[in-house]
């Protein structure tokens, strides 16, 4: 079985993947060394977790999880329902629960439970229907509605981001798309007056104007522009960009670490992760293109939704292009729940792409969907 | 249910190739705006990093010290140590600030203090605990820094004046820049010289800062040198000035007011100015209270005012070897004939005095030098006239400014001088449209508008006996002399004047005999009083001041200039008490002490020359 599953195991999405992995242990090393080693250590643990993590999801038929996807969903439903009773205020929004042996973030979980649960509700359906699409939305509103609340913006977006695109791919006509969009811009003067807190809208308040709070909102753009531009074609350097090394970055080694990429390694730099990011992406949408069953392919979807808008959200933020709001960068900012899920995620499409190895493709005609 | 898996199916199929053109689409869009940072913006950003983590901060350069003729410091920087410490530097602080204590001998009350000020301190900026220390108090902290982390002893230097009143408006002091001189450049940390040598000089003692170019953290933590430009100190100065004759000019003053100038006859150079009262410059430099700023301005005294200078007074009877050179030169009948002096001079609306009121009897030039009387004059100055006079001052120096290195300098009033005549005239205390008489005879004795600053009476003195030659005053020591012009005079007319002023000193009814009969050089020269009675009746009606010192107001200004020796003169000088009383008895005995001190030293230094 594992030599099977290791010949039908996608060495492309393997590769980009350990060029990611790589790339970030060279730019989380120039950021933390004047600092940490410690850090450094743990972001090493952390990988060798994230990946026994991947290497047993390899080998967890996908039925299971399409069978688990609604307890899971539950479960994290509930979870997000007792933060705001019992949770944990860090850094001023209740996000955590104590459970003991782990501060857990049911905001995490249930990004990964809903995804499964749309991609299971759309395994044998067709969002093109008013009743199917009404479940769906029910199905997402609610969380991202509880995650909001806490506050955590960067969540809600994922959630929201991933369940779109999964309707999407479940054939949401395109009008009703344009309707949904229409509806939400329209939502934003309630969402600003009622929902936003202070310190959100005066992040996007910053973005429009950096220079307006220099020292405080604005002061991680306008430190992550300078980075970023001071970098150049070529980069300052390994090790020498002068923002990084003299702390003049603030969270250099996680949600600001592009900038350090930026900056010492340069445009050049820049583009090399980016085109790096783009294979990994392309080739977890090829995965979902060949998968042999409906639910792996939305799964894929969602796993690639969610990988691009963390890329296109954190760099527009260090670059200044969108407002702060703490996403990591995936497998280059440290931190170990970040890495850990993503590379579980990772899982999940290579036994998607092991699954549809040499097998019928789903789409012939009377091929089971599950 | 196949077809519709199929429909779906294709559907499918086209959405996906939607979102394969998504990504590269976004991540495109992000590389865009990346190009637009890293490559448009490119230069502006790298400079605003450069900005970020360059700290220029400037070397403030040394300032040039002050030194008299014999190297005594007149103006010095004293080294002084302060003691800092970076709180989060600090392994442990009761332990440190414990040994600190012991070391500087700190009282409770200032370990209290210090405490507090570490306590509201940022931790990653430097604390100052102790300020001025000497190197004796600070050496053995200094031998323990390795074990005392955090702490750091700086040496840093600051302006002292060791004879602070004595030199105080020769040299001068110094404040803090001001905003007029930041706009010239200055930092806000320099200190600028206000009066004074140190005003006067301010280019050269100055120096040129340097620069230190610092990489900074975003803390402002220094991590390393990365330039440096060092300060280049500024120039010493030598003045001609003895401060050996300076204070037996002081102490032969006593605590009277007034001002001694002694000159280089030949050079110009200032061997001793000094203006009485003086103030203590040194309390400028740790920052004037303004209290003691406005008691100094108040002060009926004046002691800001350097009156060898700034100040101009009627000069007296020692105008009288300028109106008798006019008379000279003019070739008056009287120049070289007989007056009487009955005691006073009948004019036609009142009578004009002369200061011995039981007159001199028969007098000419000589004598009426040598026994300083007034009749002679009137009637000489009523022959040649005021126009003559004026020209006459003119010539001497007076009525302009010596151009000595300190400013404001005051030029004294020459009246009715024809350039300045009109403007004179109509000055404030002049309303009168014409030229009395009466008025040439008071100028002529040095009396009535007629003033000159104690500097212009100097030079006077060293213009009689160098030849006619008025020089530019010159504060520092080596310097070429400096020919401001040549006074028109026959040398036989001269020598006559020098004869009078000798008999001043040397004949046994001089009015200066008495003083100076043991001198050890023999001294030429010409006393002066200057009567005062009716300033003083001016402040009377004031009432700003109480009797005595009205009293002490009365009192008539005294004079004394001259040269010596009088056969090879070295030294000119001039002495002024104000309300001193009598130029004779008064104000001759302060050159007496002076050139008792200037002949000891020529003894030593050819006792010297011949070991």
């Amino acid at each position: 079985m594992i030599f099977r599953a290791l010949r039908s195991v996608d060495w492309i999405l393997l590769a980009s993947v350990a060029s990611l992995i790589t790339v970030g242990l060279i730019t989380l090393y120039a950021a933390i060394h004047q600092g940490d080693a410690l850090l450094w250590k743990k972001q090493l643990i952390f990988l060798s977790v994230g990946f026994s993590v991947f290497l047993l999801l390899c080998f967890i038929p996908l039925r299971f999880l399409g069978l688990a996807s609604w307890p899971f969903y539950i479960v994290a439903l509930i979870l997000l329902a007792l933060v705001p009773l019992v949770g944990d205020v860090q850094m001023g929004a209740r996000r955590w629960l104590d459970l003991g042996v782990i501060n857990l973030q049911p905001s995490e979980l249930m990004k990964w439970a809903l995804m499964f649960v749309l991609a299971h509700w759309f395994a044998s359906r067709e969002a093109d229907s008013m009743a199917n699409l009404a479940i769906a939305l029910m199905l997402a509103v609610a969380p991202a509605a509880l995650i909001v609340i806490q506050p955590d913006l960067g969540t809600t977006l994922v959630l929201l981001f991933a369940a779109s695109a999964m309707l999407i791919a479940s054939g949401l006509p395109w009008r009703w798309f344009g309707i949904a969009v229409v509806l939400a811009l329209a939502s934003l003067p309630v969402l600003w007056n009622f929902i936003m807190h202070d310190y959100q809208k005066r992040r996007v308040l910053t973005l429009l104007d950096p220079q307006s709070d220099p020292l405080g909102a604005g002061y991680h753009v306008i430190q992550s522009t300078i980075a970023i531009g001071s970098g150049g074609l070529f980069g300052k350097g390994y090790m020498q960009g002068t923002q990084a090394s003299l702390h003049f970055l603030p969270e250099q080694h996680t949600d600001f670490i592009f900038a350090v990429l930026a900056e010492e390694g340069g445009f050049v730099a820049a583009t090399i992760l980016l085109v790096l990011y783009t294979i990994l992406i392309t080739r977890i949408l090829m995965i979902s293109y060949r998968a042999h069953s409906r639910f792996g392919s939305l799964v894929c979807i969602g796993v690639a939704s969610v990988f691009l808008l963390y890329i296109s959200v954190n760099i527009g933020m260090v670059s200044g292009l969108l407002p702060v709001v703490g996403l990591p960068l995936p497998f280059i900012s440290y931190g170990g729940s970040a890495l850990v899920t993503m590379l579980a995620a990772l899982g999940l499409v290579m036994r998607v792409a092991i699954e549809s190895k040499d097998r019928i493709p789903w789409q012939r005609p009377g091929s089971p969907l599950l | 249910m196949r077809k519709n898996q199929l429909e779906s199916r294709q559907r499918f199929d086209l959405r996906m190739l939607f979102f394969y053109a998504v990504t590269p689409l976004l991540l495109g869009g992000l590389l865009l705006n990346l190009l637009q940072l890293q490559w448009s913006q490119h230069e502006k950003l790298a400079l605003q990093a450069d900005e970020n983590r360059l700290n220029i901060i400037p070397v403030l350069p040394v300032r040039g010290e002050i030194v008299d003729a014999n190297g005594n410091g007149l103006a010095v920087n004293k080294i002084a140590y302060r003691v800092l410490l970076i709180p989060e530097r600090v392994a442990n602080l009761d332990e440190t600030l414990v040994q600190l204590s012991e070391a500087l001998a700190w009282s409770p009350a200032k370990q209290v203090h210090i405490r507090k000020r570490i306590a509201s301190a940022r931790p990653d900026r430097p604390v100052l605990l102790d300020d001025k220390l000497q190197w004796q108090q600070v050496s053995p902290i200094a031998s323990r820094l390795h074990r005392l982390s955090g702490v750091d002893v700086e040496a840093g230097s600051y302006r002292h004046y060791p004879y602070s009143e004595l030199t105080a408006h020769l040299i001068g002091y110094l404040s803090l820049a001001r905003q007029s001189d930041l706009d010239e450049g200055f930092l806000p940390t320099e200190f600028i010289g206000r009066t004074g040598a140190e005003k006067s000089f301010e280019s050269l003692l100055h120096g040129t800062p340097g620069s230190q170019q610092e990489e900074v953290d975003a803390l402002g933590r220094r991590i390393a040198v990365i330039k440096r430009t060092p300060s280049i100190m500024g120039k010493q100065l030598k003045l001609a000035l003895d401060i050996d004759v300076q204070r037996a000019a002081s102490e032969a003053l006593g605590d009277r007011t007034g001002a001694v100038i002694v000159l280089d006859v030949e050079s110009g150079a200032v061997i001793s100015m000094l203006s009485q009262p003086g103030y203590d410059t040194n309390r400028f430099i740790t920052g004037l209270e303004s209290e003691q700023w406005q008691q100094w301005l108040n002060n009926p005294d004046k002691p800001l005012l350097n009156r060898a200078t700034q100040a101009a007074y009627p000069p007296a009877s020692t105008f009288k070897v300028v109106t008798g050179l006019a008379g000279l030169a003019e070739k008056a009948s009287l120049a070289r004939g007989d007056a009487f002096c009955p005691g006073y001079l009948e004019l036609a609306d009142r009578n004009l005095r002369c200061w011995k009121r039981e007159g001199h009897g028969n007098v000419n030039m000589h004598s009426s030098l040598v026994h300083s009387c007034d009749v002679y004059f009137y009637k000489l100055a009523d022959q040649i006239g005021m126009a003559a006079i004026s020209d006459s001052a003119q010539q001497w120096g007076l009525g302009e400014k010596t151009g000595i290195d300190l400013s404001p300098e005051s030029r004294g009033i020459i009246p009715a001088h024809r350039p300045n005549m009109m403007a004179e005239m109509t000055s404030q205390s002049n309303r009168r449209k014409r030229w009395f008489r009466g008025e040439t005879m008071i100028t002529a004795i040095g009396q009535g508008q007629l003033t000159t600053t104690p500097l212009q009476i100097a030079r006077l003195a060293a213009a009689i006996a160098n030849g006619g030659k008025i020089l530019k005053p010159q504060l520092l020591a080596d310097q070429e002399a400096e020919l401001l012009h040549q006074a028109e005079v026959d040398p036989k007319h001269l020598e006559q004047v020098r004869k009078a002023m000798r008999d001043v000193v040397a004949s046994p009814g001089g009015t200066a005999y008495w003083p100076l009969r043991s001198t050890p050089w023999p001294v030429a020269g010409k006393t002066g009083t200057a009567q005062v009675v009716k300033m003083a009746q001016d402040d009377e009606k004031s009432g700003k001041l109480s009797k005595q010192e009205i009293l002490k107001r009365h009192r008539d200004h005294a004079w004394f200039m001259g040269y010596a020796p009088y056969d090879k003169p070295k030294v000119a000088f001039a002495v002024f008490v104000e309300h001193g009383g009598h130029g004779g008895s008064d104000a001759a005995p302060v050159a007496d002490a002076i050139i008792r001190v200037l002949a000891a030293k020529e003894e030593a230094r050819d006792e010297g020359q011949q070991l």
